[in-house]
């Protein structure tokens, strides 16, 4: 938050006199916002300590006179400045002197407290410039035998743990940021493992995770509360990596799928990258980036984004789907001090808006953000202990996958073993760490003229670094120093390797024939095909 | 003088807590001779100094604090290798 405050702290135990005197310092610093922090033991007195030492009846009187009291500082406060006040509810107390019978009392006195707080409460809910703090849930949100620390206490009159100083100052800021106009607009989320667990082009409409599962719950109650923020104004969209057809079949069809098309304002699926969709949905759902909040999984997506657009309030959803509604939950970005009806009707707007317009697209430089993330691609050594994963990858990609052939480990260690064949596994590795074994291209070699790649697929973690072209290039240098003149290189489409489609054809091959569902293209191996400059390589031998 | 980790991690926390340089602070420094080292930046010391060294003291121990020997002092008793 970048906001440049100055503050004026009242003196020790002078509150009473700075708020009834209209010429006071504090007026005079001519405040935006004022913090009423009254405590309850400074307001109660003694009758905190010996609160039974009364009677009934006085007891009640008695808080009468305190709701006066402290209604009367947050009145006259308001009649002297303009600024917004945050009052302080009472911290009712864990202990009573009269223990399991304290609710038997006439008007007890944990319930004096509880009577002081909902007088307070409705006494300002139609007032605008005075805003109840609940101090006391503050309070047991934390946990009451931690707020207070007895020494801190003595030594210093402290009422609050100094601990939990910075939780209270996060409450006071979404105050703040309300009154700067800094409260977020937009919500802008990813598809896999967000909004649903798992990724739609590998697991499918049945393998994904949503619905009344213990897997599937967290992203559906996830999504309940994206839908409520979404019923108070809050705008959404999605900023997915993905074949959008995958993707709306599931916001379309998949019966515990809470957020519809018509709860997104924009929605933006395709393989660009997700600066570039991000820019485009400022531009669509005509709003600025910097109240824009973005929710994805994924640590390298995050990073990305705050690198490009350090406007964007970035959430950093931790690993462990379960924490995902706590993160939200605990999110102080959208609080605003009024709520309108067309407010509350503005998620609904925007989404409304989306039909009208078209896509925008930008560019950004991809390269440069290649350049930084430092990718390092090591082409591994085939041995036995890697084949049950090389086996596994050729199962289980179906996105950057040119021919989705299907291998055993004992197939794969025979083409291991067989001199026609070379299998090449990539282990690929970047800034934000390691993602392992990643890549597989199969290359035959039958024909000493002619190679052919047989397989070639990346895992999508890894799609769209350039590893790709690096993989490639790995198999034109290995085929030129084999005097070989012509690579190869087919494309079977499937349902889900859309993406992959244009992949030779960018890379410089001409396509040859298309025959039995089959795209041929061929690679003249006259010409160059350098390794991206910027992709760290190694080969283990 | 050599400093140990946990010294060298108490002259940081008070150097933070006081906006003092780490290089002026000795045994010696006091209240009586740090400007910033005020009640409540007295009391933000013991905050963070029990959270850092995982210790508790009693009152009587924050109490008897004069200058920054004494709480090497009390660190030790606690257990805290300086």
């Amino acid at each position: 938050m970048n906001l440049l405050t100055e503050f004026y702290v009242g003196g020790y135990n002078q509150y009473a006199q700075e708020i009834f005197d209209p010429n006071s310092d504090l007026y005079k610093f001519n405040p935006d916002l004022i913090i009423i922090f009254l405590d309850t033991i400074a307001i109660l007195g003694d009758h905190y300590f010996l609160p039974y030492k009364i009677s009934d009846e006085e007891r009640r009187s008695c808080t009468e006179e305190r709701i006066v009291e402290i209604t009367n500082l947050a009145e006259k406060t308001t009649e002297s400045c303009q600024a917004k006040v945050i009052l302080h509810n009472l911290e009712k107390p864990i202990y009573s002197p009269l223990g399991l019978v304290e609710n038997k009392q006439d008007i007890g006195y944990l319930e004096s407290i509880e009577i002081i707080n909902s007088t307070l409460r409705d006494r300002f809910k139609k007032n605008n410039q005075v805003f109840i703090f609940d101090y006391d849930a503050f309070c047991s949100q934390i946990g009451k035998q931690n707020t207070f620390d007895y020494k801190m206490y003595y030594l210093g009159d402290m009422k609050l743990n100094l601990k939990y100083l910075p939780n209270l100052c996060d409450e006071y800021i979404a105050y703040i940021q309300s009154i700067a106009s800094m409260t977020k607009k937009c919500i802008v989320l990813d598809l896999d493992n967000t909004l649903w667990g798992g990724v739609i082009g590998e697991d499918g409409l049945e393998g994904i995770k949503l619905g009344p599962t213990p897997e599937g719950r967290p992203f559906m109650e996830f999504q309940k509360y994206l839908l409520s923020l979404f019923h108070r104004g809050i705008i959404l969209a999605v900023n997915s990596k993905n074949n959008p057809e995958d993707a709306l079949e599931v916001i379309r069809n998949h019966p515990y799928m809470v957020l519809k098309e018509n709860h997104f304002a924009g929605i933006q699926i395709n393989w660009e990258d997700k600066v570039t969709n991000m820019r485009a949905l400022a531009k669509e759902i005509n709003i600025g980036l910097d109240s824009m909040v973005f929710i994805d999984d994924d640590n390298m997506n995050r990073e990305m984004m705050k690198e490009f657009i350090p406007e964007v309030t970035v959430v950093d959803l931790p690993k462990d789907s379960a924490l995902y509604v706590k993160t939200l939950t605990n999110l102080r970005l959208f609080d605003s001090m009024s709520i309108t009806k067309e407010d509350e009707q503005k998620g609904q707007m925007y989404a409304e808006e989306k039909n009208r317009r078209k896509l925008a697209h930008e560019t950004m430089d991809l390269t440069e953000y290649l350049r930084k993330l430092n990718v390092t691609v090591v082409f591994d050594k085939i041995n036995p202990v890697i084949i049950p994963r090389v086996a596994q990858l050729t199962q289980k990609t179906n996105q950057f996958n040119m021919t989705t052939k299907r291998y055993t480990e004992e197939i794969i260690s025979q083409l291991v073993k067989d001199n026609n064949y070379q299998v090449i596994a990539i282990n690929v590795a970047d800034k934000f760490g390691d993602n392992g074994l990643t890549g597989v291209a199969i290359v035959e070699k039958k024909d000493k003229r002619i190679w052919r790649i047989d397989s070639f697929l990346l895992s999508c973690r890894i799609i769209g670094k350039k590893v790709e072209e690096t993989l490639l290039a790995y198999i034109i240098k290995v085929a030129k120093s084999n005097k070989a003149h012509f690579l190869r290189g087919e494309f079977i489409p499937s349902k889900k390797n859309k993406l992959a489609e244009e992949f030779y054809q960018k890379c410089g091959f001409k396509k040859l024939q298309y025959k039995d569902n089959t795209h041929v293209w061929e690679f003249d191996l006259k010409c160059e095909f350098p390794f991206p400059d910027f992709i760290e390589f190694k080969i283990n031998k | 003088m050599k400093k140990t980790k946990n010294l060298e991690k108490l002259f940081n926390l008070i150097s933070r807590i006081l906006e003092i340089d780490t290089s002026i602070i000795n045994s010696k420094t006091s209240p009586d001779n740090t400007e910033t080292w005020d009640s409540y930046n007295g009391l933000m010391m013991v905050s963070e100094l029990e959270s850092v060294f995982n210790v508790h003291f009693t009152m009587d121990e924050v109490v008897g604090v004069r200058n920054v020997g004494d709480i090497i002092k009390a660190l030790k008793k606690h257990g805290v290798d300086l």
